[in-house]
Order: structure tokens, then sequence, then C-alpha cells
């Protein structure tokens, strides 16, 4: 009798628990990602600074914290669509490369043009490049009863290598001294520029178009209402007589083609042309912003953009205290797990006793 | 030697209620105690406490005179209570014999002899070679009874045991419950069926909302008394008006049904036939687990068939999944309210919006009509009385009885012309009961049809004009209702259909 911690479980999950979670688990990622800092010898707080604050101090560093954070954006808006209905497409990653492949394909045949209309034409093949990958693994779970996770996960490689056969093979620039690299793109194929000097690009309001398309179809539509239905429980829309193939088929290709029009941003935007790491495994990083945002459209924003300064918190310490890259993926792993962790409060609730009874025999 | 057991001051509380408060009750052997209370009046939790799954917040219990301290079965089981559980605990796949040996350190040889010897004494007929998976409820049952014999036990408690048995195996049940008795166990039986108290029992507790009511001899008391006390009231009775010109306008035939499932854990459907007129009841009795859910599944459309092995008005529909099948103005309750019918973590008005009939229209454009759907909702509440005017409420705080107000309301709101429904009164507490037989009624005198599937025999006497039996996925041949007995649907239930 008489234990001091009791955990119970919640009936309900109030909306302030909902919000708490995330910004306990963030708090807790800095806290320590403190620790880390000084055992590795550094002043922590100092160096925290260094990690969060220093990179988004100028009008450049934050316009490079929306660069980063678009297609993370873009990914997670496409990913929510297959998370909430139980759908686990690991392979965002894959599908982005593949939408970059087809669209920079697309882009190269058009290399010594210019005209309104190319652009408009990558952006769609791109789309439909990352939906058409996507569909392999949702058409394998749908009429084989394979496991999506492995099957996206394992095309993750598959688009890899194929961008890497063709910068080093076919689509290698013919002028380009054999490195691994395609042609430039045309200025017609390139993603608008917002500001002289900073590479933030036009694909950030393909974003934006996409969170507000996606809130309206989740609380508005009845695509969005079956969604719902389905993530809860699977024999209830069966009951109500929805389409649980047709569900699956369609949250794939939303999200492919979200992840394509990532890549499609990326190629056409900061990089213009096609090499072997087109993405700095954005595809992979989303899955934690959709969590992190809840599959909550405007949630995501913001976690995007909280993921995107991990990236640029990783250059910034790497210049100021020489620690490697990588550990950008540290915080990004700490945000998760303590993500994943906090949610425990969600289902239960912790109260903490007097202990009063001794002994009832 | 004579056991004698005692509960002292036991309580028990959940968040929301108080599911044991303050109970007394002492119990000595040579008698058969009944437990009897509604869904919900704490039984299971007395008996979870004896048997030391939970723990009591305050109170005692002696055996013999000792102090008792049960922090898990295993104390239970040392101190030879045993437990036989509603749900059986058995490895489908290995024999009676492996199962029974599983949990002991016995050598095997002693340990079979003893079995042999508990089925001979009590002419249990089963063959200890056969896999679990081979036998019948009841037998599973005996081998979960054989499995508390080995262990010589003093108190013994039964969990509601024959809500799985028909009518025969439950007069071999009491027989071999008489048997135990005489030879000293003390035997605790739960229940909520009456008659079972009036035939088997000595004493009878009774317990209502957590608290014990009264505890008597069962020969000074009558269903009557016993139901006031459970209940808490006096028992409203439900007569059906059976009319003796039944129309003969058919409105829904089943041809041939057939239904091959690749998971091993349903029941297969084979060539079932019946067809069901308008404004009448067709009961479909059995014991759960005999292919209802899957025939539900078939008739809702969330299995598909042939088209034409079920045709509704002169239409094949075997093909239609259960949304379009809704436009001809079928409605469908499921068995399983919180997983099956609605999602509890929704709001009412969203899983009233589950049911998209035609005429509902909530979904314009593939748009959701917010407001549409909440006056419909509401005015659902209104007319089917559940308890609460806020269709924001999430479902998950709704009673069993409430919610299957709603669920039922969701579907006869747009007065169908069939209703298929699948135990529509399980688990609820018997205001609740009354009030959806009243339903049923209503909409058979309005000359709307209904298909009754469920697993309570006095509920399919009560309601249903014609009734058959479903046993391992085949069907019986249907009779009126008036022309059979109790006896004759019990061995409909068993498979018997000659």
């Amino acid at each position: 009798m008489g234990s001091l911690i009791k955990i119970e479980k919640r009936n309900d999950i109030s909306n302030s628990i909902l919000l708490f979670s995330p910004v306990l688990a963030i708090i807790l990622t800095l806290l320590s990602g403190a620790i880390i800092f000084y055992f590795l010898g550094f002043q922590p707080l100092e160096a925290l600074k260094i990690f969060f604050i220093i990179p988004i101090a100028d009008l450049y560093g934050f316009s490079e914290l929306l660069l980063k954070a678009t297609p993370l954006c873009i990914i997670a808006i496409g990913l929510s669509f297959c998370f909430k209905t139980n759908n686990w497409n690991i392979g965002a990653e894959g599908q982005l490369i593949f939408g970059g492949i087809v669209s920079g394909g697309v882009a190269l045949l058009f290399y010594n043009q210019e005209g309104f209309f190319i652009l408009p034409i990558i952006i769609l093949t791109g789309a439909l490049g990352g939906a058409i990958f996507a569909l392999i693994p949702a058409i394998l779970k749908t009429y084989f009863n394979t496991n999506e996770i492995l099957t996206s996960l394992m095309l993750v490689y598959v688009a890899k290598l194929l961008l890497d056969y063709l910068v080093v093979g076919p689509w290698t620039n013919p002028e380009g001294f054999n490195f691994p690299e395609t042609r430039m793109f045309s200025d017609s194929a390139r993603m608008p520029l917002l500001f002289e000097g900073l590479r933030i690009h036009a694909g950030i309001f393909i974003a934006l178009m996409l969170v507000a398309l996606s809130w309206f179809i989740f609380f508005k539509t009845f695509l969005g209402f079956q969604m719902k239905v389905s993530g809860l429980s699977l024999k209830t829309a069966r009951y109500a007589g929805y389409k649980g193939k047709k569900t699956i088929l369609l949250v794939f290709i939303i999200s492919g083609a979200c992840a394509g029009l990532a890549g499609v941003g990326e190629i056409t935007g900061p990089i213009g042309q096609l090499y072997r790491e087109i993405s700095p495994e954005y595809g992979f990083t989303a899955i934690i912003v959709t969590f992190l945002g809840r599959l909550n459209p405007i949630g995501i924003i913001f976690a995007s953009l909280i993921v995107a300064l991990t990236y640029l918190g990783a250059e910034s310490a790497q210049i100021f205290l020489q620690v490697p890259k990588s550990i950008g993926q540290i915080f990004q792993g700490l945000i998760l797990f303590f993500l994943l962790a906090s949610d425990f409060l969600l289902y239960f609730k912790v109260k903490f006793l007097i202990t009063q009874k001794k002994n009832e025999y | 030697m004579e056991t004698s057991l005692k509960i002292s001051n036991i309580s028990k509380a959940y968040p929301d209620c108080l599911a044991n408060d303050n109970i007394n009750l002492e119990l000595k052997s040579g008698k058969i105690y009944a437990l009897l209370g509604e869904n919900g009046a704490g039984k299971s939790t007395l008996v979870k406490i004896l048997f030391g799954i939970i723990q009591p917040d305050k109170g005692k219990i002696f055996l013999n005179n000792k102090i008792l301290k049960l922090n898990s079965p295993r104390d239970a089981k040392k101190n030879k209570i045993s437990m036989v559980f509603q749900h059986f605990s058995l490895f489908e796949t290995l024999s009676v014999l492996e199962n029974l040996i599983l949990d002991s350190s016995e050598p095997k040889k002693s340990l079979e002899n003893k079995i042999q010897d508990i089925i001979n004494k009590y002419n249990f007929n089963i063959d200890l070679y056969t896999p679990v998976l081979n036998l019948s409820a009841g037998q599973k049952q005996k081998v979960e009874i054989i499995r508390c014999l080995i262990k010589n036990p003093d108190v013994l408690i039964m969990d509601e045991p024959t809500s799985v048995l028909t009518e025969q195996e439950t007069k071999e049940l009491f027989i071999s419950l008489k048997k135990f008795s005489k030879e000293g166990i003390l035997i605790i039986y739960i229940t909520h069926k009456l008659k079972e108290v009036i035939t088997l029992c000595d004493e009878v507790a009774v317990m209502r909302k957590g608290k014990l009511i009264s505890i008597s001899k069962v020969s000074n008391e009558k269903i009557e008394s016993l139901a006031s006390k459970m209940i808490g009231q006096n028992l409203k009775i439900v007569r059906k008006k059976r009319l003796e010109e039944k129309s003969n306008d058919q409105l829904i035939k089943i041809v041939n049904l057939n239904y091959k499932s690749t998971n091993p854990f349903e029941v297969n459907i084979k060539d079932i036939n019946f067809e069901v007129n308008r404004g009448e009841c067709l009961g479909i009795a059995g014991i759960s687990g005999n292919g209802q859910s899957e025939l539900f599944q078939m008739l809702s459309g969330e299995i598909t068939s042939e088209n034409n092995s079920i045709v509704f008005d002169n239409r094949p529909i075997g093909k239609l999944n259960p949304q379009e099948r809704r436009k001809y103005l079928i409605a469908f309750s499921p068995e399983d309210r919180l997983t099956h019918a609605s999602i509890p973590q929704m709001k009412i008005f969203e899983n009233v919006a589950l049911n998209n009939f035609k005429s509902s229209d909530f979904f314009k454009g593939g748009l959701i009509n917010e407001k549409k759907i909440k006056d419909h909702s509401q005015r659902i509440l209104t007319k089917f009385s559940v308890n609460t005017e806020n269709v924001e409420l999430k479902t998950q705080f709704l009673s069993g009885g409430n919610l299957q107000k709603l669920l039922i309301g969701r579907e006869l709101i747009t007065s169908p012309n069939l209703l298929i429904c699948f135990n529509p009164t399980w688990g609820l507490d018997v205001g609740a009961i009354h009030y959806i037989h009243e339903t049923l009624i209503k909409i058979n005198d309005q000359n709307k049809s209904i298909i009754l599937i469920s697993t309570d025999t006095e509920e399919l006497f009560m309601l249903s004009d014609k009734i058959c039996a479903i046993n391992k996925g085949r069907i019986s041949k249907v009779f009126k209702t008036t022309d059979v007995s109790t006896e004759k649907l019990g061995l409909l239930m068993g498979g018997q259909f000659d």
C-alpha cells in the first residue's frame, strides 16, 4: 500500500495536454542537449545559443530556416494523410528522390530552352513521379498483403541507386569532367527566387497551399471524415461502408505526390541540377515533423520550423564548435524520443500521493 | 471438513464508481450460493477480489476463520480457491491432456490417472487426446472445471457459466455442480439469470449498484421477488401482439448463402436459406461463435457474396456494400457497440454521420454538412430518450444503455424497411433492455421487418414470429415461434436439426 506515485489511465484526452506534450518534449530535448554539450566540454548555454539562436539571428539565417522547413513541411503534410489512416509510409525519402528523378529528367529535356510552361510541367511530373513510386507499396499492401513499412523503406534504396546510376551514367553532364552530376537546368526550369541574394524560393507557397488544402480536406470534407474513421477503427469504417482499399491507395498517392513536390522544390530551387545527394534525408526527418506536429496541418508548420532549425544548428555547431554535423541528427532523435515519451501523459495521468495507509491487514 | 468463507467490509472504488460498497457475506460449504445482479452491479469485482485478481481498498477475507491475503490468483489457488471464467483460457491446438498438465508440477502419469478418475467419477464425456479446438463449448468448460478439480478446491467460483451453453449442456453442468456441492465444495455461482438461481442454488445474494441488497434462502424466493430486488423496481413485462394472419408479402430472401473464410478464427457460412415477410420478426438463435457474426456481416454487406444470394424486394443485393444497402432502407445494428457500431473517441454527431442514409444527405458534394448532421443527431437524442442533449459529447461518456439507444435510434430514425440486429440488448440494464424490446415491437407494428440474431433465448421467444437456430454456420429449418419449446430450440442450437 501507499505508493508515492500513482498512474491512472485517462478517460479523455484534453486539448491542453495535446499541446503540452510537444512543448515538454522540446524542453527535455534542450535539457539533454545542454548535458551532451557539457560532456563534450562546452559551456552548455553558449553551445545551445550557437545551435539554436545564432543560425537564425539574421535575415539570411531566417530565410535559410524557411528554405529547409519548406520540404519538411510539404512531405509531412503528405505523410499525415498516411499516418492518420494507419498506413505507415516510411519511404517518403524514396518518393522524394523518384519525384526528383522524373522532374529532373523533364528539366534536362528542356535544358537549352526557355518558356513559362516549363516549370509547371516539371512540378506536375515531379508530383506524378512521387505518387507513382508511392503506389508501389500501396498496391503491394492492398493486393498482396505485404507490410508497407518494409516495402516503402526498401524502395528508398532503389530510388537512391537509380539516381546514382543516372548521374554517373546516362544523364551525366557531357561537359562536366565526369563529375557525378547532370547539366544545370535552364532558368525557366528554376523556382522563382523571392528575394535578391537569398535562396528562399516560391516552393514555400506550395507548402502553404498544401497546408490550407489539407486542413480543409481533414476537417471539412467527407474524404477527411472517412480517413478519420478508418484511422480510428477499420471495422467501423467497413460497417459504415467506406471503401478501405481505395482509401489506402489514395493516401499513398497523396503522400507520394507531396514528397515528389518536395523533391521538385529542392532540385529546381537551391540545387538546379541532379546529383547524388539531392536530399539530406528530408524524407525521413519529415516523419518526426509529422508526429511533432500532431498530424495537424498547423502543428506541422511549427514542427517543420523547429526541426529545420536542427539542420541549421548542426551546421553552425560544426563551424563554431568543431563538432560533426551529425549532432543535428542527435537532436532530431532526441525530439522524437521525448515526444513519444511525453505521449505517455496523453493516455495516463500521474498522481503524486502522500502515503497515508500503513497496512490494512 | 467444513469450509467457511467470510467476506468482511469489502470496498473497492474505481474512478467513476463504487464497485463494491462495504460488502459482508458469510458462506459455508455444502451449499450453492448464487451471486445475482445486473451487469455493473459489482459481482465480477467481488469475485475478482476473492480470486486475487484485484485488491480491495478496504476489508478482509477470512477462510476457515483465518485471514486471507490474496495478492494474485496464485495466492488464491494456494488456498484452494478456484475459478472458472466466462471466457475460456485454453490452448486450442493442444490436446485436452496437454492443456491440463501445463501448469502442474505433478508427474504426468499420476496426473493423468487423477484426471481419468475425475472424468469417470462425474461422467464427463471427454477424450483426453483430442485437440481442444474440436470440443464444443460445453466440453471446453468441463476441461476448465477439471483443471480446477485437479487442485482439490474448497471453493469453486463459476462466472456466468451458462452464457455459452445449450439447454442440455446447462442441465449437465447443474448436475455436476450439485455433486461437487455434496462433496463439500463451496460453490459461488455468478449469474443474472433468475431461473438458474431457482433451479440450482440454495442461497442467493443479490447485488445492486455495488451494494449487497439481500441474502436469503432460495426456497423463500420467487422469480418476481428476485427480479425486483435485482432491479430495484417492479419488472414491467413487454408482450408482443402476435397476429394470427401474417402477411405473405416477402421482403428479403436469402438463397444458398455461402462464405468460406481464410481466417481460422471465423466460421464458414454454409448454404443458408430463409425469407422474411413484411411486418415479421425472424429470430436466429444460437450459441455465440457459431457464425452469427459472419452472418450479420454478410447481411450488412461488410462481407459481400454472390449477388443473387441475397434478394431484397426482388432486387439482388449480395454484392452491395453497407452504404449501398442503406439506400434500400435496410438498417444494421451490430453486436459490438464500442468497436463495430461506433467509435468511442468520436462525438455523438460524428458517430451519427457514420450512417449516411440517402435521405439524410450528410455529405453533399463531398463536404461535411455539420449543421444538418447535428440537427439530425438532436432529433435522435430526443426521440429515443438518450440521456443527454449535447451532440458534441464523445460517445465514450455514454452508458451502455444510452449508447445503444443512440445507435438503434440512428438506425431507426429514417424508418427503415428492415432492421438487422445482433444481440441488441447484450450487456444492458433491465430498463434499457425493456426500452429496446418495446422499440423492436413497435417496428413490427408498423409493418417493418426485423432479423434478430441473438444468443438470449428468452428475448427471442418474446420478440420473434418465426425462429430458427444457427450452428457451425448452418441454419435449421424455420419454425413458427409458438410451435417451438425451449427444449426443442436447445436441441437446434446444439446442431440437432432433424
